[in-house]
């Protein structure tokens, strides 16, 4: 039994890891939590529900749209939202309300479209579960093992690659960045394509998981409270925050059931915030002066 | 003139709010992203007690207000110590949370199909005074002592701090402030429609007043409070477009950011003496423009 929890509790946690990390990515460029993150996943879940899976297609052309189309809309939303008030030099709090209102808005734009119904993604696998001495559930397989692959290919941009470098280096300290002649601006673009594809992956797993609805952006709650249990603006804290969390939220929903389990993650979320701010990776980004 | 009448309570309701999100967003500069949880606190624990326990109303709505801001200062009170993030992300967690709890407590809440049967004893008038006095509060503790630290944190905190100003205490205040307002209006929203559901009181209404509040001007109460009104009024006059309305929303709030970062009115406050230059102002703009236009 407490493996079986184990097992689904990881699975879940993929899904919050695939959140936190988008969030935490641009958390790191630009220093500000990007609430249209949550609504960038419902847009782009539905986007690849309504182009892909309706026609038939399978789980990776519907993820591949998905992706796509969360990065056109974190870009629009760079564009829209935030390069004037960065060009401006302008105080954070209107990077705040700027994601606020693009994620009223990308969340207005999928209600018009959808009213406020349900929708299901088709069953993409043939044996709904597999059977390897503990039952589990394809799509929880799938869904972790491609999380994982994801994430391991992020690490590997960031860490190995030219790009990656260069992103570091902006997340850093974006004027010197500059300075030494790497392009800030493209770099924030790419830092919004990148987390809007995880927004895009996340928001069809999470459609998969439970269903497609147009508030389903509102699940992007899990992923922050990862981040904040992992420490803020920490890639690495993001992941293990989001496994843990995963692990004991479904411990929680087997003893608590679903309402009083949300409580108590809240709960867990605040002790936290109260012994160890800085959170489990222990950097703690702090106020500039 | 029932309509009207309607409109103009649910508007003065949404007034007291957004009157505590100025003092939060405006003069402090955090984000709260489940302030409509505080209203659902205020709105429940008032109605509850009336209905279970018999409560007079006025002792309830005392009851609740004070319940709300005791739930804020357990939340607040980890949070106020950190950056200025920490506070958007709680309270949006916060917020599901109250939603999923008053979803789930069927036996006392109702659960989703709402707590019914609040006598409805709140009517335009009290909501118009309560409005009038929640604006004059703000508008007083703007102008005070506390209130000129809230804004000197809010330019910057390490500056404030080096100036011998208790940022944790001061952001605390403000927030627990913000939330006594919010619950106030709760309160009275239960007692005017008689009936409250968890619906409604999402992030989504806490996003709509932060909106409210950048679209008048983030640093002028007055012109908050104009921006409450006209986004308040809004929707009610384009009742076929109900479904455009958060579209339209954001987008007037989108260019309003890119274009005037100030808000509709910028610093200007409604004073006596600001009142009194005001045809000069207009007078001086309008000579500018025409110099502009030659």
């Amino acid at each position: 039994m407490s493996l079986q929890i184990l097992i689904n509790g990881l699975a879940t946690g993929s899904i919050y890891a695939l959140i936190a990390t988008g969030f935490a990515l641009i958390f790191n460029v630009l220093k500000f939590s990007n609430f249209s993150h949550g609504a960038t996943m419902t847009a782009a879940a539905f986007t690849a529900f309504f182009l892909v899976s309706q026609k038939g297609m399978g789980l990776v052309p519907t993820l591949l749209a998905a992706g796509a189309a969360g990065a056109c809309i974190a870009l629009f939303g760079e564009f829209v939202g935030f390069r004037r008030i960065l060009k401006n030099h302008s105080s954070a709090t209107y990077f705040f309300v700027s994601s606020i209102t693009l994620g009223t808005l990308y969340e207005g734009l999928v209600t018009i479209r959808v009213g406020s119904n349900f929708f299901n993604f088709p069953s993409f696998f043939e044996t709904p579960t597999l059977d390897l001495g503990i039952i589990i559930s394809t799509s929880d397989a799938i869904m972790f093992l491609i999380s994982i692959a994801a994430l391991l290919i992020l690490g590997y941009i960031i860490q190995k690659t030219r790009l990656g470098r260069a992103l570091r280096a902006v997340s850093f300290d974006r004027d010197t960045a500059q300075l030494m002649g790497i392009d800030s601006t493209r770099i924030i673009q790419l830092t919004f394509v990148i987390s809007g594809v995880l927004a895009g992956f996340a928001g069809v797993f999470l459609g998969i998981k439970y269903t497609l609805y147009p508030t389903l952006g509102s699940l992007v709650v899990k992923g922050f409270i990862a981040s904040v249990i992992g420490g803020l603006g920490s890639l690495p804290g993001a992941i293990i925050g989001a496994f843990l969390l995963g692990v004991v939220e479904t411990g929680l929903l087997s003893v608590l059931g679903s309402g009083y389990s949300t409580i108590a993650t809240f709960a867990i979320m605040l002790v936290f915030l109260l012994l160890r701010p800085q959170g489990i990776a222990g950097s703690n980004v702090q106020e500039k002066a | 003139m029932a309509l009207v009448s309607n409109v103009l309570t649910q508007i003065f309701i949404t007034l007291i709010a957004v009157a505590g999100v100025y003092v939060l967003t405006g003069l402090t500069g955090m984000f709260s992203l489940g302030q409509a949880a505080f209203m659902a606190i205020g709105a429940y624990a008032s109605g509850l007690l009336v209905l279970r326990l018999h409560v007079p109303i006025p002792l309830a709505m005392l009851l609740a207000v004070v319940l709300a801001v005791a739930v804020g200062y357990l939340i607040g009170y980890p949070v106020v110590r950190l950056r200025r993030d920490y506070i958007s992300l709680v309270t949006l967690g916060f917020g599901e949370a109250i939603a999923a709890l008053l979803n789930r407590m069927t036996t006392l809440t109702g659960g989703a199909s709402g707590l019914t049967g609040i006598p409805r004893t709140v009517g335009l008038g009290i909501t118009a005074v309560s409005a009038a006095a929640a604006l004059t509060l703000v508008a007083l503790f703007k102008t005070s002592k506390y209130g000129r630290q809230c804004i000197a944190l809010r330019g910057d905190e390490l500056a404030a701090k080096a100036m011998g100003i208790d940022i944790t205490r001061v952001k605390m205040i403000a927030f627990l402030i913000s939330v006594a307002l919010t619950s106030y209006s709760g309160c009275l929203y239960a007692f005017y429609m008689s009936y409250v559901d968890p619906t409604g009181f999402g992030w989504k209404r806490s996003a709509d007043w932060v909106i409210m509040v950048f679209f008048g001007g983030v640093n002028s109460l007055t012109g908050s409070t104009l921006g409450a009104l006209i986004l308040s009024a809004l929707p009610q006059m384009l009742r076929e477009l109900l479904n455009f309305r958060y579209v339209i929303y954001a987008v007037l709030v989108l260019l309003i950011i890119n274009f005037r970062p100030s808000g509709l009115l910028g610093e200007w406050e409604l004073t006596p003496a600001n009142l009194r230059a005001l045809p000069g102002g207009i007078k001086r703009a309008l000579s500018r423009k025409r110099r502009g236009a030659e």
